[in-house]
């Protein structure tokens, strides 16, 4: 074993101490001053391992590249074929919402815009090759890849973004092109999903040194179809009346699925959530005290307004029970199949909510505010995320008539402050909940 | 114009008419089965009616005014749409407009193969234009022969040498940059043949020496829109050299094929220049851009982009790093008329480019 | 007076006119509001500067150039340029902000442009910006420099738009912030806007011109933004009409 993947193994066991020891330290720094009672019912307290969990995650990445392969993936493509390769994956969209809701996605946009990117571009990419040119993260460091890997079921953009990387670090792309499905797919789409996988396969190998073990890819398979089934298990919890936790604790507690998807460490975590999700909805306690009106949140988050939002609705006793974002990895990985890894990966990973014709959109919308009881919804119309927000003027229409529920049309984006008016939406947004009055 | 021509091809010669959106679509297969392609570019200026409200702002204007246009029964001319999946934009049109409303009659999608290195993408795309023709074929009642499968693609093999020919000869042009594109962008709804034709007078009446035209730039973008754009730039003296245009010159296909017409019909969707809607190699892009500029003796290069368009503008910080000439970014929005603004800035580029040029 | 030609910007805030002998220097001036009738206003500042220089050659320059009865017009990035460098004598970067556009202008030798980037339509980039703002808070501008300073810190103004910041900045004063550290956060707002269109920020720093230029406030604002040094040309609102006379000259 070289030096090098030394580090790397030791920060993976020595973190966790290191981490526990800040956090402690962070503790007592808190434990004197008061808490101030607000809408929130008590935080989980899980919360605090899955800082942990995700904070080991990038440690460990700081020593990354050069010990072990590191692969930059998109969030929908099917890591199940990294993993058993020994990848160290990282997620550019994760790591891009980190930065989000720290706020530094307006620097880092502006350091790559003198180069002539647009500021209409994804606030996901800005953000991501704003880091990559300026070096600035909040994980310390980014483990340079030595693969990418990308897959078109999120959106196309991801395509002409990470082809800008593949020239920037001049390592190889996969591409896992999934045709978008109208209706239904047909078997040759299908088929051509499954080769790209196959070849896809081949080039990891031969990045990584190694060969596909197909046992480890079924082991794999079938760990990310736990977590999946985890995951859902843990948002179905929000069926509870009230729910025990809010939307937004949601999209926080999301992130192991989407980035240590088909890791023992992903599905411990989420059965430590559900277990304390369950116990809170057995004793009744809501992620928010006063629960009056439930809703649905419709794409992605406002990473740099979620504490800012949660508070407005919490305070008059409104909570997200459900997301169609959250949602989303609960159904994709629900259909994976160790017994058939390569074949089930194509179907499953195909036919996630993004990538499938508006009806379908339309109906896990009605299925999900009826599921979780919503009388209201919130569309999020993300300015930087087309795929998600083409078709929501009339989604929201269709929405409030057939269930008869109160659909706020809301304007923002994902990652870029620049692009929000924190004054509209507050005003919006009242008016929204006075209308259920 | 346009309407004029649809309509006497329907009366005279039983062609059914396929509006068909941007980018890239398998031509000849529609021309095989006695289909009209009529593209749809726009149609410029602001999306009006009651459903231009249907899509965000942020989207693409191509999106929103085929939305506005299709909706307000401004392509009632037509008897079908066919969406290629280019991006996410007509990816989404490709769902709203047929399941939400907006048109009701025959709609086809047709999905890429992208990264067509690979084996993959070379079966898909063979796939995928089998399924198209099944679909022709219901909605047409007509079956596709090889034979006339053999004669659509050679056809537009003879477009495309025509095309480029009139391209890379341009300087022998008689025809300034107004006229050529007026030429070209009539193949985005002339049948075929007449196209052929068209293209054919103009090839021949090409002069044997060199006209003298303005500074040479090479133009990369997504649609020579306005055509006001193509005034300002000779006002400014300066004339298309190269051009990289997803309407123009980047559907020339320079390849020639043989033999069994499905391979070579799913080859031919997969020769033409470097897209970024398609490939995942953007240094191949950027090789050919360069070629493309060198060729052509290029003094600069206009990128000119529509706004919120993912696919040109990924690549705009690229093309400036790959190309060593000055650059103009020009972002439009479909605009009908050309903005002041764009015209300042065409001609501080072309004052700019001949100041270097005197230094030179 | 020794005058050999005139030069005329046609700005869409304000309309300049100078005149310069055949050395280059400046021998006269005009500053007005913009009129709607640019033809009008323009013949009219023109035919005062002729009076005294007796018929040399003009050029025009600006957003209303082609409505000018001139021997030549020239946009005015490349006026701007010709302008700063008789000023400078030297290559460097110019940052011009009128009231309604922002140019930034890579200088090269011999005055020429190497490139340049546009913020022309949107008015969270220009002087405009400043003017609805400050206008609100009924600041007048012979304080903003002063305020600048005083503040403690910036307020953050997230806003990308005039209008959104517009009410943003309301909510800001209502919640109790300080004037003083509103100021401040506007200048840095668009100072940002600004450095993202800058590519190239020389070593030696930038120069800058234009009507916004004679705000103490912006100048330092923009120098933090950039992390380099601003200086702003003598006679800031004059350059694009210095270049216009130059090229005129010639």
């Amino acid at each position: 074993m070289t030096l090098r993947r030394i580090e790397y193994e030791l920060a993976g066991c020595a973190g966790p101490w290191l981490l526990r020891l800040q956090e402690w330290q962070k503790a007592r720094a808190r434990a004197h001053r008061p808490r101030k009672p607000g809408p929130f019912g008590p935080p989980l307290e899980c919360t605090r391992k899955l800082k942990e969990l995700m904070s080991l995650h990038y440690l460990q990445g700081r020593y990354a590249d050069g010990a072990v392969p590191v692969a930059w993936v998109t969030s929908g493509f099917p890591v199940e074929l990294l993993r058993p390769l020994g990848f160290h994956t990282l997620y550019p969209e994760n790591h891009a919402a980190m930065c989000g809701v720290q706020r530094l996605t307006t620097g880092l946009s502006e350091a790559i815009e003198r180069e002539g990117w647009s500021r209409d571009l994804c606030s996901y990419a800005r953000t991501d090759l704003g880091c990559v040119a300026t070096g600035r993260t909040p994980a310390g460091r980014l483990p340079r890849p030595d693969l990418l890997a990308c897959c078109t079921n999120i959106c196309q953009t991801v395509l002409f973004w990470y082809r800008a990387l593949a020239a920037h670090f001049g390592v190889p792309l996969v591409v896992i092109d999934t045709p978008f499905v109208y209706g239904e797919l047909k078997p040759h789409q299908l088929q051509y999903v499954r080769d790209q996988l196959e070849e896809a396969v081949a080039v990891a190998e031969k990045v990584a040194g190694r060969k596909l073990e197909r046992g480890e890819l079924a082991e794999v398979t079938r760990l990310s179809k736990e977590g999946a089934r985890l995951w859902g298990d843990c948002l179905a919890m929000g069926k509870s009346r009230p729910a025990p936790w809010t939307g937004f604790d949601g999209f926080f507690h999301m992130a192991p699925i989407v980035a240590l998807r088909g890791s023992e460490e992903c599905n411990a975590y989420y059965r430590t959530l559900l277990d304390e999700l369950r116990e809170r909805a057995r004793r009744g306690i809501g992620g928010i005290r006063d629960e009056k009106h439930r809703l649905l949140w419709d794409n992605l988050p406002i990473w740099f307004a979620v504490r800012e939002l949660s508070t407005l609705l919490a305070e008059r006793g409104f909570n997200f029970a459900c997301t169609s974002y959250t949602n989303a990895w609960a159904e994709a990985g629900a259909n994976v199949d160790p017994a058939d890894p390569i074949g089930s990966a194509a179907r499953a990973y195909t036919h996630i909510i993004l990538n499938q014709d508006l009806r379908n959109r339309l109906s896990i919308l009605q299925r999900l505010a009826r599921d979780y009881a919503c009388d209201g919804a919130v569309l999020h119309s993300d300015r930087s995320c087309k795929p998600y927000s083409i078709g929501q003027v009339d989604l929201r229409e269709r929405l409030a008539h057939e269930l008869g529920i109160h659909v706020l049309l809301l304007e923002a984006d994902h990652n870029d402050p620049r692009a929000w008016s924190a004054e509209a939406a507050e005003t919006r947004l009242s008016a929204f909940m006075e209308s259920f009055a | 114009m346009r309407l004029v021509h649809i309509q006497q091809q329907r009366q005279l010669h039983g062609r059914r008419a396929l509006a068909v959106l941007p980018v890239h679509y398998p031509k000849e297969l529609l021309t095989a089965f006695n289909v009209l392609a009529v593209e749809m570019w726009g149609p410029p200026g602001p999306p009006r009616g009651e459903d231009a409200g249907r899509l965000q702002p942020y989207v693409c204007a191509v999106a929103r005014n085929a939305l506005a246009f299709l909706a307000s029964g401004g392509a009632d001319a037509v008897d079908g749409v066919l969406f290629p999946h280019t991006c996410d934009s007509l990816q989404g049109l490709a769902t709203l407009v047929p399941d939400f409303g907006g048109w009701t009659r025959a709609a086809f999608v047709f999905q890429h193969a992208r990264d067509a290195g690979r084996p993959s993408a070379r079966a898909f795309a063979l796939a995928e234009l089998r399924s198209l023709a099944r679909g022709l074929e219901a909605w047409t009642g007509r079956t596709l022969t090889d034979e006339r499968l053999l004669w659509a693609l050679r056809l537009h093999e003879e477009i495309d040498a025509c095309r480029a020919a009139l391209l890379d000869g341009r300087k022998n042009s008689s025809l300034g940059d107004r006229e050529l594109y007026r030429l070209l962008r009539r193949g985005e709804w002339l049948w075929p043949e007449a196209h052929l034709a068209e293209l054919r007078a103009a090839r021949a009446a090409m002069a044997a020496e060199p006209v003298q035209r303005g500074l040479p730039v090479l133009v990369t973008g997504y649609v020579p829109e306005p055509p006001a754009l193509l005034d300002a730039l000779e006002r400014a003296g300066l004339t298309i050299a190269a051009d990289d245009y997803a309407a123009i010159g980047r559907r020339v296909v320079r390849w020639r094929g043989a033999g069994d017409p499905w391979p070579w019909l799913a080859q031919r969707m997969l020769s033409h220049p470097p897209c970024p809607t398609q490939s995942a190699d953007q240094g191949a892009r950027m090789r050919w851009l360069q070629e493309l500029a060198q060729r052509s003796g290029a003094r600069g290069v206009i990128v000119h982009v529509q706004k919120f368009c993912e696919p040109e503008l990924f690549d705009v910080p690229a093309i400036r790093r790959a190309l060593p000439l000055p650059s103009l970014v020009l972002e439009g929005e479909l605009e009908a008329e050309l903005p002041a603004q764009a015209v300042t800035r065409i001609e501080a580029f072309a004052e700019m480019l001949r100041a270097g040029a005197r230094a030179a | 007076m020794s005058a050999a030609a005139i030069g005329l910007d046609a700005g869409s805030t304000t309309c300049k006119a100078v005149a310069v002998d055949a050395a280059g220097r400046i021998v006269a001036r005009r500053i007005e509001a913009s009129s709607p009738r640019v033809d009008e206003q323009a013949a009219r500042m023109i035919a005062e500067l002729q009076r005294e220089a007796g018929g040399v050659p003009v050029a025009a320059t600006g957003y209303g150039r082609k409505r000018v009865a001139a021997g030549r017009t020239l946009t005015e990035i490349s006026c701007h340029a010709r302008g700063a460098f008789a000023l400078t004598g030297a290559p460097g970067v110019l940052i011009d902000m009128g009231g309604q556009d922002t140019k930034i202008i890579e200088i090269g030798e011999r005055g020429a442009v190497v490139d340049f980037a546009m913020n022309d339509k949107c008015a969270a980039g220009t002087g405009r910006f400043l003017e609805v703002i400050l206008g609100r808070l009924e600041v007048p501008f012979a304080q903003v420099a002063q305020l600048r300073a005083q503040a403690q810190r910036a307020v953050s103004i997230s806003s990308t738009c005039t209008v959104f910041a517009e009410s943003e900045v309301i909510s800001l004063l209502a919640a109790g912030e300080p004037v003083a550290g509103i100021v401040r956060g506007l200048h840095a707002s668009l100072a940002s806007r600004v450095a993202a269109l800058c590519r190239r920020r020389p070593a030696g720093g930038v120069l800058m011109s234009g009507g916004v230029a004679l705000n103490a406030a912006m100048v330092a604002a923009l120098a933090d933004a950039l992390g380099c040094a601003v200086r702003v040309v003598p006679e800031p609102q004059l350059v694009g009409a210095l270049g216009a006379a130059l090229s005129a000259l010639a």
